[in-house]
């Protein structure tokens, strides 16, 4: 049929929508709520076109294409109406970023977002790289939202193995709740509630393993916001490479895309979002790969000890080891996880090189265990994993072991080679019904791990075997004949795992692939837990007096610390260690009370030691706090002094102001925050000074703008300022301080970089301050910001942010992954978890 | 000087005559092959056999020369004669009387420049390997659980405060709590032991052993104050006229780490050798991620300095799995560093480069460090400290391809004290003034030693400074005066 959209003839086919008929030709029509993989719902109503001869503005992913249709999809009447609704459905979304004047200094200046508990902003969201909301304000030009936004200030949810769920951000466009009953049949969450109190959840107020969810990740792939984010991956970022390839887990085979970060694997879904995959292939898979104890170098026995060599030395040693039992007593166990390259090679070297028989392929059963007796008379045994009980063992002269993670087996090995495995090689696998499928190489291996057809042809020659001079797998690929297999992406139904997890398997190569991913021991039924479980102690010196989050994100943590208090001057801070393993980390003092001897931080919570911190709450005890340390900020007169604070630094600042005021100096307080349900200390910042003005970036309440723009606006206007004090993030001093700087006023940005022990006995602190090294620690915290090279002063702070990422789920408890996320914040999960 | 003769061990039964022909018995250790990749300790100690049979190498003179050349002159050779008696308690308990940290002294004094050296038997061949015996001993007292507590002198009612728990400060509340003061030590660390704990490197110094001597001291009755930074939480002034304190021991330490001064030390990558020791032994970053500070697992690793800490960084960032250069300006004969040190660093793989100068560090757009400018030295005429100036070979820059610079070219005294004490004077490179004979400072009633007087030195010197501060406090809060003369004799 033919139809005209915007001015442009176009074929349309039957059935189909005018939004499908569109970009088919290329004609872009802005949505949100469809998705390719998804029926049409017309729930966020962007996709609205005008039609001829059609009532109102229907929705094109839901209106279908007619004989003779006269669309038009960008009408000026159109564009407003989708930036109408677009802001509209931002008033529930933390959205002060999308329409933020700095918006593309911040990207500049921060191009990776910051791993805070809460997300308030784009800056502050796990979703920014790849976020369809953002994308679609900068294509709809959105610059304001009308209504002040409303932040409900739910619990994050993380009472689950593998993924947070922040309702905070959610839009309800539905793609969860109908990928899920698309995919699973019965859907596990649902729109909960009616009208204003709608949210996405588990009926009858269950966790996700309480309602059936199987983690097959969908939900997670099709959201468009940050709402549903993959715990492991979400601050990574957009993942720098994908590259398609097959799960060998079990043999569904599906094809999974796998995106990689400074090659490490770091996330991994299906390549066809249609159907679902299994908890393992979706979630286990990055951090079963990149496990801290991972072989990652040859070792070989010198006595009582497995000693770290070089290859060659390692390869030497073992064909000396093993060359004794050509045709005599040699044994090689692999099963079928290993590809079939490798595996030609480890039956040909058992055949060709050790003259023997006894090459034992075992097929892992259902629940992926693969064990196998050693043929009668083995004396010397190579295996590429914990197939073979201890005990048999015992009698062997020579145990060879190919492996990615220790066993009992390897512990007693002759040699341990680390492999290469799974995402780290490639070769050519087999699926159930026995297809070849491909599997590629995404990501590193760690260390020195090889491939095991690198490491068997390598010792094949070293023993003289013929035929073994192969450069890579793929050559072994072309001489079987195994070229050109395909993914299995199209398939009728979904695996039985990705439907039931119970099916999921618990071995690979005979390793428990719990032990190795944390969300998987979190797993309610699962059998014990850990005993490395990272445990909170909150038995030290430090009482807790209070911990509230007075704003989202923003905890106020009253500490008993008398000898803090009684020596505390503005500006100084303190070092924190909640327990004895913990960081020594600075934070800037924003009250104290000699008399009652307790101390005040406003903690702001980004990243795994401000999350330990804020984690405690009154009546527990920190380990350590030290201070008040760093030079107090000069309290004289200066006339005129305009004080900025934004996060943290809002409650930093009063102090100062405090001071300020009493030495006689008129104090104007600029504060800023992105919206106003982020703005506190609104009484004591009025109450202390002289003006107090409160900016928000989205306008919500106060000046719209930052508070640099009402420094800048006064100066622009000739008002005198003496001084100027900004405390807050690197962006927001080093704005100020650039919007200052023409002015010739001074200056002062409090530093607060990565300290060790804060006394300047280490110069971890370090920043260059008009060319010179200083120390933040003992030279600062104030600095003149004029002076500082803030670029250094950022990527200083980010020094450790990658091992941060990567420590996630592998550091902190287990508990905490599950219902003890609910510590401290008071919902009903945390009440029925009965943790107090 | 005559040699001493020997035999004079009336109590010793038949031994072999040519005592002397007895080698210098070796530490059975782990080999380096094994041992870069582990924090444990790299020599297993003695067994009690072969500690006896070193033992029975001493010539237990006269006049031994050995204890003149120990700082805080241990009975060398009555606590070996002890142990050629097997009697290793008490051993141990005769180094005791003059030194509070013998399982430390063991291990990271460099007695090949002071006992040893002044060996008799070292004239013709090895000397007695006094630092392994008293190692031995002190691990066999700390092991069998049987640590003696000494008698404790009555109470005078005076109270001492040290500032710093590091070797310096806990000499002097082990000498001052068994003259029967009271003594309480403020740490701003988290942990007591100052270098001991942040600096020395596990598989040097057990943190273990460590913690052993901390406890042995708490149970002498000393009290100490952790998390309690002296100059912010309470002056000098404010401990002796309001919290009651009757005299100050500052032994805060070469807290302050000296950078070269060349562009690039900024960069995310460049460390001070104490940030980098720091975070591997007080904050276990190692053990990442058990312990919550990152660790720094970089590929290719330069460490600047020849002296022991840069032994001690080459050696930890190895065993983080690194590459590691060792960058020193001068040759191998100049190089501060105890030969035993260097020997270990060179048998477990670090790759010396001598005579060579870093002029500059590279960085990328992200301020992480890509590589080092080095220039080629030679040796020049020897300069103030005796050793030949190394001098610039002109043109011969070249570009190290290293991730990770570790700047271990020595310390500052920590400022903190001296700037919130403007009574106390300082000299001009920042290091607390003392009366050298009895570490009286220019303030009534405050004492000082360690780094913090003499600059960056050794542990043993700072607990040899240590026991004579705590011999003056003695005086000074007995009210007795100083007896000139006697403490010349002891000092000399």
């Amino acid at each position: 049929m033919r139809l005209v959209i915007d001015n442009r003839e176009v074929e349309g086919r039957e059935g189909e929508t005018i939004l499908a008929c569109a970009s088919r030709h290329g004609i872009h029509i802005p949505h949100l709520c469809t998705h390719p993989n998804l029926p049409p719902f017309g729930a966020c109503r962007i996709c609205v076109v005008q039609v001829d001869e059609m009532r109102g503005f229907p929705t094109s992913c839901t209106t279908p294409v007619r004989e003779g249709m006269r669309v038009r999809t960008a009408t000026p009447e159109l564009l407003k109406l989708r930036r109408n609704v677009l802001a509209l459905m931002m008033i529930e979304h933390p959205s002060a970023c999308l329409v933020c004047g700095k918006r593309e200094l911040c990207d500049k200046f921060r191009p990776k977002s910051e791993k805070a508990g809460r997300t308030t902003g784009c800056h502050t969201c796990n979703n920014k790289d790849v976020c369809e909301v953002r994308a679609l304000s900068e294509d709809l030009g959105l610059t304001e939202i009308p209504v002040a936004p409303l932040y409900h200030m739910r619990p994050i949810n993380r009472s689950n193995p593998f993924i947070d769920r922040d309702l905070n951000l959610c839009i309800l466009c539905g793609r969860c709740v109908r990928i899920c009953e698309h995919q699973q049949g019965k859907p596990v969450i649902a729109f909960i509630n009616r009208s204003g109190k709608t949210h996405i959840g588990e009926a009858f107020g269950r966790n996700l393993e309480e309602a059936g969810c199987t983690f097959c990740g969908s939900c997670v792939d099709v959201c468009p916001t940050g709402t549903l984010a993959d715990r492991y991956a979400k601050w990574y970022g957009r993942p720098e490479a994908g590259i398609e390839s097959t799960c060998i887990f079990c043999d569904a085979a599906c094809a999974l895309r796998l995106g990689t970060k400074d090659n490490r694997l770091v996330a991994a879904r299906a390549v066809n979002m249609g159907v679902p995959v299994c908890m393992l292939g979706r979630f286990a898979l990055p951090e079963f790969l990149n496990g801290e104890d991972r072989l990652k170098t040859p070792h070989v026995r010198v006595g009582d000890t497995l000693r770290e060599v070089p290859w060659d030395d390692a390869i030497a040693s073992v064909a000396e080891r093993l060359r004794p039992y050509v045709n005599d007593g040699f044994a090689l166990v692999c099963d079928t996880t290993t590809p079939i390259e490798d595996r030609h090679l480890l039956k040909r070297f058992t055949n060709e090189v050790m003259k023997s028989d006894r090459y034992v392929e075992i097929t892992p059963d259902a629940r992926g265990v693969s064990r196998a007796r050693l043929p009668e008379g083995t004396r010397a045994l190579v295996t590429t994993g914990n197939f073979v009980d201890a005990g048999e063992l015992d009698g062997l002269d020579a145990i060879i072991v190919l492996d990615c993670y220790p066993t009992a087996v390897s512990e007693r090995a002759h040699a341990v080679l680390p492999a290469a495995v799974f995402a780290e090689t490639e070769g050519t696998v087999l699926d159930g019904p026995g297809t070849p499928r491909p599997l590629r190489r995404a990501c590193a291996s760690p260390g020195q791990a090889r491939p095991e057809w690198w490491t068997i042809a390598h010792l094949a020659q070293a023993l003289g075997g013929e035929g073994f001079a192969y450069e890579s797998a793929r050559e072994i690929t072309a001489q079987l004949g195994l070229k050109n297999s395909a993914l299995l992406v199209e398939r009728d139904e979904a695996p039985a795992p990705a439907l039931n997890k119970r099916l999921a398997r618990a071995f690979f190569r005979g390793h428990r692939i719990e032990e190795k991913v944390a969300g998987l021991r979190a797993m309610q039924g699962a059998e014990g837990r850990p005993a490395d479980a990272v445990a909170i102690h909150t038995e030290g010196r430090f009482l807790v007096v209070e911990k509230r989050e007075i704003v989202p994100n923003a905890h106020e943590i009253v500490i008993e610390a008398p000898e803090i208090a009684k020596k505390a001057l503005p500006g100084q801070f303190i070092i924190v260690m909640v327990d004895e393993r913990s960081e020594r980390v600075p934070y800037t003092l924003c009250d104290w009370d000699a008399e009652k001897g307790t101390i005040t931080l406003v903690v702001q919570e980004m990243g795994r030691s401000s999350r330990k911190l804020i984690l405690t709450e009154a009546g527990d005890r920190l380990a350590h706090v030290v201070g008040p340390l760093g030079i107090p900020f000069e309290i004289k007169e200066y006339g005129t002094v305009a004080l900025t604070g934004g996060c943290y630094g809002i409650g930093a600042i009063l102090p100062i102001a405090k001071g300020l005021k009493a030495a006689g100096n008129r104090v104007v307080v600029v504060s800023e925050a992105r919206s106003n349900y982020l703005n506190y200390y609104e009484e004591k910042l009025a109450g202390t000074a002289d003006e107090f003005v409160f900016t928000t970036i989205d306008g919500s309440s106060g000046l719209k703008g930052h508070a640099v723009d009402e420094v800048g606006r006064r100066l622009r206007n000739g008002e005198r300022l003496d001084c100027v004090v900004a405390v807050g993030c690197p962006f927001m001093m080093m704005l100020t301080s650039e919007e200052t700087r023409p002015f010739g006023v001074k200056t002062f940005a409090a530093l607060n970089p990565i300290m060790v022990d804060g006394t300047g006995m280490c110069g971890a602190c370090r920043l260059t301050v008009d060319g010179k090294m200083k120390f933040a620690c003992v030279d600062g915290p104030f600095f003149d910001a004029h002076q500082v090279d803030w670029d250094e002063v950022r990527d200083r702070r980010e020094a450790y942010s990658f091992e941060e990422i990567r420590s996630v789920g592998r550091t902190e408890p287990v508990t905490m992954l599950h219902d003890g996320a609910h510590r401290g914040c008071g919902c009903d999960a945390h009440a029925k978890a009965g943790v107090k | 000087m005559p040699d001493e003769p020997s035999g004079d061990q009336p109590q010793d039964k038949p031994k072999p005559k040519a005592k002397p022909k007895i080698p210098r018995q070796a530490m059975p250790e782990q080999a380096p092959e094994d041992r870069v990749r582990n924090f444990k300790e790299v020599p297993f100690g003695y067994s009690e056999e072969l500690a006896v049979l070193e033992a029975s190498r001493c010539l237990n003179c006269k006049n031994p020369k050995c204890v003149t050349g120990c700082p805080v002159h241990i009975d060398i050779p009555g606590f070996i004669t002890l142990i050629k008696e097997r009697k290793f308690i008490e051993a141990a308990q005769k180094i005791k009387e003059q030194n509070a940290l013998p399982a430390v002294c063991g291990r990271v004094c460099p007695q090949e420049e002071q006992c040893e050296s002044k060996c008799i038997l070292a004239i013709k061949g090895e000397s007695a390997a006094i630092g392994r015996l008293e190692r031995f001993v002190a691990d066999y007292e700390r092991n069998s659980g049987e640590v003696r507590i000494p008698e404790i002198a009555p109470k005078s009612g005076k109270r001492v405060a040290c500032i710093g728990g590091g070797p310096a400060g806990l000499t002097v509340a082990g000498d001052l709590i068994k003259l029967g003061h009271e003594v309480t030590v403020f740490e701003a660390l988290q942990e007591a032991g100052g270098v001991l704990t942040y600096g020395i490197p596990e598989f040097r110094l057990p943190k273990e052993i460590v913690r052993a001597e901390v406890d042995y001291l708490k149970k002498l009755g000393v009290q100490f104050v952790m998390d309690y930074v002296v100059g912010r939480n309470a002056t000098i002034r404010e401990l002796l006229e309001e919290e009651g304190f009757d005299a100050v021991f500052v032994g805060t330490g070469a807290g302050l780490p000296s950078f070269m001064n060349i562009p690039g030390e900024n960069l995310v990558g460049v460390y001070s050798a104490n940030e980098y020791l720091t975070r591997a032994n007080l904050m276990k970053a190692y053990l990442f991620p058990k312990y919550d500070t990152p660790p720094i697992k970089r590929e290719r690793v330069a460490v600047v300095g020849g002296g022991n800490v840069a032994m001690d960084s080459a050696r930890t960032a190895l065993r983080l799995g690194g590459d590691v250069y060792l960058v020193y300006r001068r040759a191998r004969e100049q190089m501060p560093a105890r030969a035993e040190e260097v020997h270990h660093a060179e048998q477990e793989g670090i790759k010396m480069l001598l005579l060579n100068n870093p002029v500059r560090i590279l960085g990328d757009d992200r301020h992480r460090v890509v590589g080092m400018e080095c220039l080629r030295m030679e040796l020049g005429e020897p300069d103030d400290s005796g050793r030949r100036r190394p001098v610039p070979v002109k043109g011969s820059e070249f570009v190290l391809d290293v991730d990770t610079v570790i700047m271990a070219i020595g310390n500052k005294p920590n400022p903190l004290v001296p700037q919130t004490t403007p009574e106390l004077k300082v000299s001009k490179w920042g290091t607390v003034e003392v009366d050298a004979e009895t570490m009286a400072t220019s303030v009534p009633g405050v004492y000082a030693a360690g780094d913090i007087v003499s600059g960056a030195a050794t542990v043993i010197s700072a607990m040899g400074q240590g026991r004579t501060a705590a011999a003056s406090i003695h005086r000074y809060l007995m009210g007795e005066p100083e007896p000139a003369a006697a403490e010349q004799a002891a000092a000399s």
